[in-house]
């Protein structure tokens, strides 16, 4: 079992910048959970839409509220559902996905394939806002409606290479040894999926934080919390009495974060997919 | 072979008429260019759902409706304070001594519009039977009126427990005498009788067509308004002016005229003109102030604009006294005025842990409790972040429209106190762990959620733990109001507009009998408001109801029935070749018909 080492080795000649933007995203979470900054999001502590000064360094909203505050809150919330939803999706797309291409041709694969099939058909907006509308008033809605939708192409893609390894040399061998299908399954076939996993995860929380920010603009998101997406929405309300604070903000701690986990998911795919990687001459040119 | 011979026979006629649809096509052009037509483009916030009267219980429907039917009367376009006019009615109604019996005569020459509901396709005479119909409707099943509530008790033969079967069915104190006129006789005087046939739920319908289309009537409305409809969906409504409609010219001084008053506004044009003024309204239904605003500025869009309160900052010189910027005064006609009607949140009093109580110790703790409650609320700051400081607030359900509001007499009720709310609080032996938990119902918009936050802000300054208050959010008002209704929300948030200038008409939201899923969606309960309610409702307009209805308001002030209130100013802008006075709420879609734009319009 060499894929761990492997692993680490490859990760560390990421690039810097996004591994040094999204610390500092993952620090300003942090200090949320921890409680040392953001916890006063809805607490009107100054006069209505005050331009940034020493007390509010982003100003305040149409409320009064403090919008660093705010988007200190609303990078925890998107770590929160981003994590959440890229941890569930991936790990249920693993397990489905591999029991598929474990068992290809058998009676679960069909069954399987299908569901991923007619999920796969829903739009993904339509999908995920029926099931936060349908399950609205529980907090988790949102987030099992987008784990409900994501797991489907980690499934498709592990289920593809689950087909492959399983005719590779060393399942024949450990087969041969008198292994159970689990114990392959778990202590061979799912280790080799790591790389892939890892940048499925990365692409998958992109797209929670994305799809947050959309819901939550389109007022079926989170219920009682605070998240870019709902900062948007209330700078929609101020852009044209020219308050564009809020808007600022919010927009661009989305643009960073997410081009950041881009740029790492890319170096990812790039130092874990032998099929992508190139060597530094083709790196350079 | 088959399509080879069948080729020829087919393909002349078809060549034939493609060149005469060209030819008539092109001739059409012409025409069109010879004659334009005078189109006036309005913009309102929402889309009614269904064009027939019995449901036009909303500001959008009943501006519609007003315009495709027919009241039996209607508001002067210009008088401030609102004043009745004989519309559909000859002259006022005939009212017996004991105020009991009205008889109404009907104008001559009205007629429906032309229709396939009637025979031969062509529109008949409208007739006190129409009348009597009309209102009868209201109590049938299959109408599903929302309106029926504005008479029922009120005419001999609609009583609580009346139903009507069937069109044919009699009701005693509905009848057509003659062909043109009818006869309506009360249980008990209301003197506020003739505004309800101002309003567009008591619009005149002809049977045969609500007969045609059924439950369509609704998208195939047919009146003998000014107008008929030609297309309606939910991005606009598409009106015509109705070639059979004939009311005479355009009286501006009967209107409420004023020189000094309406200066500035080029209203005398129309004077002597036949009406309705132009050939075209389209009526667009642009929820999104920002999208209202956006069409409105650009070339080709809506000619007028009700600005959202975001926006005043960029239309506004000054806020007191309200003056629009000079550039905006140049290139548009303006207007403001304080809305008839108020926005307040309401407590559910059904619900024993915050409101009536049988157990008089914690019927007192409850009021304490809400008293406190709005103590904490702060109107200065709501109206200051939501409605730009321009709202008026005011304590109690009167708003000052109306002649019987009362001048703040006491201003405690509106006013943010959050030491008075703890010490009530804790007077009345409330602590953090015993205050009941509450649902705070809210549409699931920004704005609404803006509000939440704000309001849990000021509770917790004054006490309320966190996490004291759920929010329950609905998609949608219909939503948001069945549960009202049903009663499962314990605060909540409403507007109410003033269908006819009298504070009965707000006062009607805390009688007894009115509780949810009625106008009483506080389920307030007090047989001494009620009774005084009722009292007040037989009595004609003069100092003595004056008196009762400020009784009546202090009562609901002094339970802390609700918190409230706050009345909105609207800012109007339009394009200057439109020649009218907007409203929107009593004259609301009576406007319309006296709309003008300039012959040489670009």
């Amino acid at each position: 079992m060499t894929a761990p080492v492997t692993l680490r080795r490859r990760l560390a000649g990421l690039d810097r910048l996004p591994v040094a933007l999204m610390a500092v995203f993952l620090a300003a979470a942090a200090g949320v959970w921890c409680g040392l900054w953001g916890t006063d999001w809805s607490t009107i502590s100054g006069t209505l839409r005050e331009p940034p000064s020493p007390e509010h360094w982003l100003g305040t909203n149409r409320l009064g509220q403090d919008i660093l505050e705010r988007l200190l809150a609303g990078t925890a919330t998107a770590f929160e559902v981003g994590l959440l939803v890229a941890v569930a999706s991936v790990a249920l797309g693993a397990a489905l996905g591999g029991l598929a291409g474990f068992h290809a041709g058998r009676r679960i694969d069909t069954l399987l394939t299908w569901v991923i099939g007619t999920i796969d058909a829903i739009p993904f907006y339509l999908f995920v806002a029926a099931i936060a509308f349908a399950m609205r008033g529980w907090p988790g809605a949102m987030q099992l409606a987008m784990i409900l939708s994501f797991w489907t192409l980690t499934a498709r893609l592990v289920r593809t290479e689950s087909m492959r390894l399983r005719e590779r040399e060393f399942i024949a061998a450990a087969r041969a040894s008198g292994s159970t299908n689990r114990r392959i399954l778990l202590r061979h076939i799912l280790p080799n999926l790591a790389p892939l996993l890892l940048v499925q995860a990365s692409l998958a929380f992109v797209a929670a934080v994305k799809a947050e920010v959309v819901l939550s603009f389109l007022g079926i998101g989170l219920q009682d919390s605070i998240s870019w997406g709902i900062m948007i929405a209330e700078a929609s309300q101020e852009i044209l009495a020219g308050h564009f604070t809020n808007f600022i903000a919010a927009s661009l701690a989305l643009f960073v974060l997410v081009l950041s986990i881009n740029s790492l998911s890319d170096g990812l795919q790039e130092r874990l997919d032998p099929r992508v990687r190139r060597t530094p001459t083709e790196r350079l040119a | 072979m088959f399509f080879k011979g069948l080729w020829i026979p087919i393909a002349r006629p078809a060549v034939l008429a493609l060149v005469s649809i060209a030819v008539i096509g092109c001739g059409r052009g012409e025409t069109d260019a010879e004659t334009a037509q005078k189109v006036y483009r309005h913009a309102i916030d929402g889309a009614p759902a269904s064009l027939d009267p019995a449901h036009a219980d909303n500001v959008y429907a009943a501006t519609l409706v007003k315009n495709l039917f027919d009241t039996l009367y209607r508001y002067k376009y210009l008088s401030r304070p609102y004043e009745l006019v004989p519309n559909l009615a000859e002259d006022f109604p005939e009212v017996s001594e004991d105020g009991r019996v009205y008889r109404i005569r009907l104008r001559e020459g009205a007629r429906f519009a032309d229709d396939p509901a009637f025979p031969g396709g062509l529109g008949r005479a409208v007739t006190a039977a129409d009348v009597v119909y009309s209102l009868k409707r209201h109590f049938m099943s299959e109408t599903r009126s929302r309106g029926g509530w504005l008479w029922r008790d009120r005419i001999v033969g609609l009583e609580s427990d009346a139903t009507i079967r069937s069109a044919d069915q009699s009701v005693a104190g509905l009848a057509a005498i003659d062909e043109r006129t009818v006869r309506i006789e009360l249980t008990e005087p209301y003197p506020q009788f003739t505004h309800t046939l101002a309003m567009a739920l008591s619009a005149v319908v002809p049977r045969e067509a609500v007969e045609y289309y059924g439950r369509e009537f609704g998208v195939h409305p047919v009146g003998s308004g000014p107008f008929v409809l030609n297309r309606f969906d939910e991005a606009m409504a598409v009106l015509e002016a109705n070639p059979g409609f004939d009311r005479g010219p355009v009286d501006l001084a009967a209107e409420g005229f004023d020189p000094q008053r309406h200066a500035g506004y080029d209203l005398e044009p129309i004077d002597g003109k036949p009406y309705p003024l132009v050939d075209r309204i389209e009526v667009h239904f642009i929820s999104e102030p920002s999208a209202r605003w956006t069409s409105f500025a650009s070339d080709g869009g809506v000619d007028v604009v009700m600005v959202p309160p975001e926006l005043a900052e960029r239309v506004l010189e000054s806020r007191s006294p309200l003056r629009f910027k000079p550039a905006i005064r140049e290139r548009y006609r303006t207007l403001h005025g304080l809305e008839a009607g108020f926005v307040y949140h309401g407590f559910n009093m059904a619900n024993p842990e915050i409101g009536h109580s049988a157990d008089p110790v914690r019927d007192r703790k409850n009021r304490a409790l809400r008293c406190a409650m709005r103590d904490a609320f702060d109107w200065s700051a709501r109206n200051e972040a939501f409605y730009h400081g321009l709202g008026r607030v005011f304590p109690g359900a009167i708003p000052p429209v109306l002649a019987a509001y009362d001048p703040p007499f006491d201003d405690d009720s509106v006013t943010h106190r959050p030491r008075q709310a703890r010490q009530r609080l804790q007077s009345a032996g409330w602590t953090a762990d015993t205050l009941p938990p509450m649902i705070y119902g809210l549409e699931a918009s920004i704005q609404q959620r803006q509000m939440f936050e704000q309001f849990r802000a000021w509770m917790q300054e004054a006490g309320f733990p966190p996490g004291h208050f759920q929010p329950r959010s609905f998609a949608g008002f219909g939503e948001y109001s069945r549960a009202i209704g049903q009663r499962e929300l314990d605060f909540f948030l409403l507007g109410w507009t003033l269908s006819y200038p009298d504070a009965q008409y707000s006062l009607q939201l805390f009688y007894g009998p009115n509780a949810a899923p009625g106008a009483n969606s506080v389920n307030y309960d007090n047989p001494e408001f009620d009774r005084l309610f009722e009292r007040a409702s037989t009595l004609p307009a003069g100092p003595e109801r004056t008196a009762l209805y400020r009784r009546l308001n202090r009562m609901i002030i002094e339970d802390c029935v609700i918190i409230g209130s706050l009345s909105r100013t609207r800012l109007y802008l339009w394009r200057p070749d439109v020649r009218m006075f907007p409203d929107r709420e009593m004259v609301g879609g009576y406007f319309l018909r006296f709309v003008d734009v300039v012959e040489d319009r670009p």
